[in-house]
């Protein structure tokens, strides 16, 4: 037997992150069966009524206020944990770290300071970017929420003082190898990468030190930087920048499709001032004429896998048919793939069910299966009429942004905390139309110390669910990481294998495996002409 | 429009990166384990104060 206890701190506010790491401490302690320290959110509320740890007490928490939810054995001393856990809130700091309360003394305390990495709520954003801007430092922005007009106003007086402000929402940067929020350990090179789009940043990077080469930097300018009312400000100023970087040799510029207008200018900067060789990745964009002038020094490419292969063959021809051989797949071989599925499924499972924690991953999903399957539906649809009612249930063809706020109120992101895809992924199997579940891993830092570890037992009882039914399940997955990446990529592939999971190199392949198993089509003929059309660049 | 100076970024890349961490704890350990020179700022946000008692401060203060 057990009992379940809840604490309600009111208004005590720690970030989520640390509530995470909070919670697996409390988890260790002794007679603690299981536990969970959370912001008293609805979705957490939600999710802790789940998992069994929600009381009366707990039910009356506002937002505000945290919850310290435990399920102890009945034996233990329920009174003595509980003193345990306010013992572990406050905690001071890791001995040996100081930490400062003002950007002054920190700044006094680190001379030469060059790069600022923000993360606070998004309205206070302005007056802490600001004063970095004011003394020619740099800036990651990682909040969300900043308003549009703040954004404007910052890159401004950025572009006035020559410094950059990659973001807001900028999920990754590589500045001089030093990964910035989440990014990965990649490999040092001729490639310089601008990107409105953060896990678009990481696919490219990993795949162009996976394919042999590497990058020289990789800026995240924030998604709305490509969109009209910013009017490309950080993009166009980041090419320039690597148009002067000596060390560059390709300039690579991923985003979703932008406003028409900074398209414009984006081509316009590279007919007019650049030198070097350019790769323009707008996932799902149209096809644009290139300027004659810029005949065999422009690609552009619609997948994030051309994108970076197409950044390899400019740096030398030999490499880019190493890096065919490394980071893609024969048409043959994804047929084959398909073929060997499409044979253990069942008739009637016929639904592809997409689990993703990287925003740009899922939006390229999405343009490929636009190809195979239409509009399918999401919380983050191509067409707005594909709206998910409930995100939490997903219907027909379903891609699922875990990242997104609805999922994410109060709680780390997935990448981080993968409990919901966890339990996302149960949920999927029982459904009997299901025949394939696709799932990113997006390792390096800020991500899960073991992600696949962390899967694992949910992926098996997803598999069982299925086969106590009679049924296949096939689950696709794709890893973006490296060997030198805290996880170690290929350690995680190999445990992802072992369980029964089909690793796929690159998002695109693991959509199209997806897309064509929905589709019920495995003739090498389709992959084949996917390949011409979405895996290579147009000159 | 004058160009844009692009002189402190091009710095930038030469120099070794050293980072301000202001707001999430958990990017100032990231960068930490990566062997980065950083600094972490604890950020709260400023008190709002009701517009009668800010008044009433801004003039004695």
């Amino acid at each position: 037997m057990a009992r379940v206890k809840n604490i309600v701190k009111t208004n005590f506010f720690r970030d989520s992150v640390q509530l995470l790491h909070l919670s697996e401490e409390v988890k260790k302690l002794k007679g603690v069966i299981d536990a969970a320290l959370a912001m008293g959110t609805e979705l957490n509320k939600e999710l802790l009524e789940k998992e069994g740890l929600l009381t009366e007490e707990g039910r009356r928490a506002s937002e505000n206020d945290m919850i310290i939810a435990v399920k102890a054995e009945d034996s233990a001393d329920i009174h003595g944990i509980i003193r345990e856990i306010e013992e572990l809130l406050t905690r001071p700091a890791e001995s040996g770290e100081t930490y400062y309360y003002s950007i002054e003394s920190a700044l006094k305390a680190l001379p030469g300071a060059n790069v600022a990495l923000v993360s606070v709520p998004g309205k206070y954003a302005k007056d802490v970017v600001m004063e970095f801007i004011n003394r020619g430092i740099h800036i990651h922005l990682f909040s969300d929420h900043v308003p549009l007009e703040d954004e404007i106003e910052l890159k401004k007086a950025a572009l006035e003082k020559g410094v950059l402000v990659m973001g807001p929402e900028a999920g990754t940067s590589i500045i001089n190898g030093v990964a910035l929020a989440f990014a990965n350990v990649v490999d040092r090179g001729p490639i310089g990468i601008v990107a409105a789009a953060g896990t678009g940043l990481q696919e490219t990077s990993v795949l162009i030190t996976r394919g042999g080469s590497g990058i020289t930097q990789g800026i995240g300018v924030g998604g709305r930087d490509v969109k009209s009312p910013v009017g490309g400000m950080m993009t166009l100023f980041s090419m320039r920048a690597l148009e002067a970087d000596e060390n560059t040799e390709v300039i690579t510029i991923v985003s979703k499709p932008p406003s028409p207008d900074v398209q414009e200018k984006i081509v316009n900067l590279i007919r007019d001032k650049g030198r070097k060789k350019y790769v323009t990745c707008f996932i799902g964009g149209q096809e644009f004429s290139i300027p004659v002038e810029l005949k065999g020094r422009l690609v552009q490419t619609n997948t994030l896998h051309a994108a970076s292969l197409e950044s390899i063959r400019f740096v030398s021809n030999s490499l880019y048919e190493k890096a065919l051989e490394r980071i893609s797949l024969p048409p043959e071989k994804v047929a084959k793939i398909v073929e060997d599925e499409l044979s253990k499924l069942r008739e009637g499972q016929r639904y592809v069910r997409g689990l993703f924690t990287g925003g740009t991953l899922l939006y390229e999903s999405q343009v490929i299966f636009k190809e195979f399957l239409g509009d399918v539906w999401s919380n983050t649809p191509l067409n707005k009429d594909f709206t998910l009612p409930n995100a939490w249930i997903s219907k027909e063809h379903s891609v699922i942004d875990l990242g997104e706020e609805e999922f994410t109120a109060g709680r780390a992101h997935p990448m981080i905390d993968p409990t919901i895809r966890l339990q996302r992924i149960v949920q999927e199997a029982k459904d009997p139309e299901t025949a394939v579940i696709m799932l990113d891993f997006v390792l390096g830092y800020g991500s899960h110390p073991d992600p696949a570890e962390a899967h694992l037992s949910a992926i098996k009882k997803a598999k069982e669910i299925a086969s106590d039914s009679g049924r296949h399940l096939t689950i696709l997955a794709h890893v973006v990481g490296t060997e030198r990446d805290p996880q170690n990529a290929l350690e995680q592939e190999n445990k992802l294998r072992k369980a029964g999971v089909i690793l796929l190199p690159t998002n695109a392949l693991m959509a199209l495996v997806a897309g064509m198993i929905a589709k019920g089509d495995s003739s090498e003929r389709t992959a084949r002409n996917f390949f011409e059309k979405y895996l290579v660049g147009r000159r | 429009m004058s160009e844009p100076d692009v002189s402190k970024v091009l710095r930038l890349f030469k120099e070794e990166v050293k980072v301000i961490n202001v707001g999430l704890e958990y990017f100032y350990k990231e960068l930490r384990k990566q062997g980065v020179n950083a600094a972490h700022v604890i950020w709260q946000p400023k008190p709002e104060l009701e517009k009668d008692l800010e008044d009433i401060l801004k003039k004695i203060l």
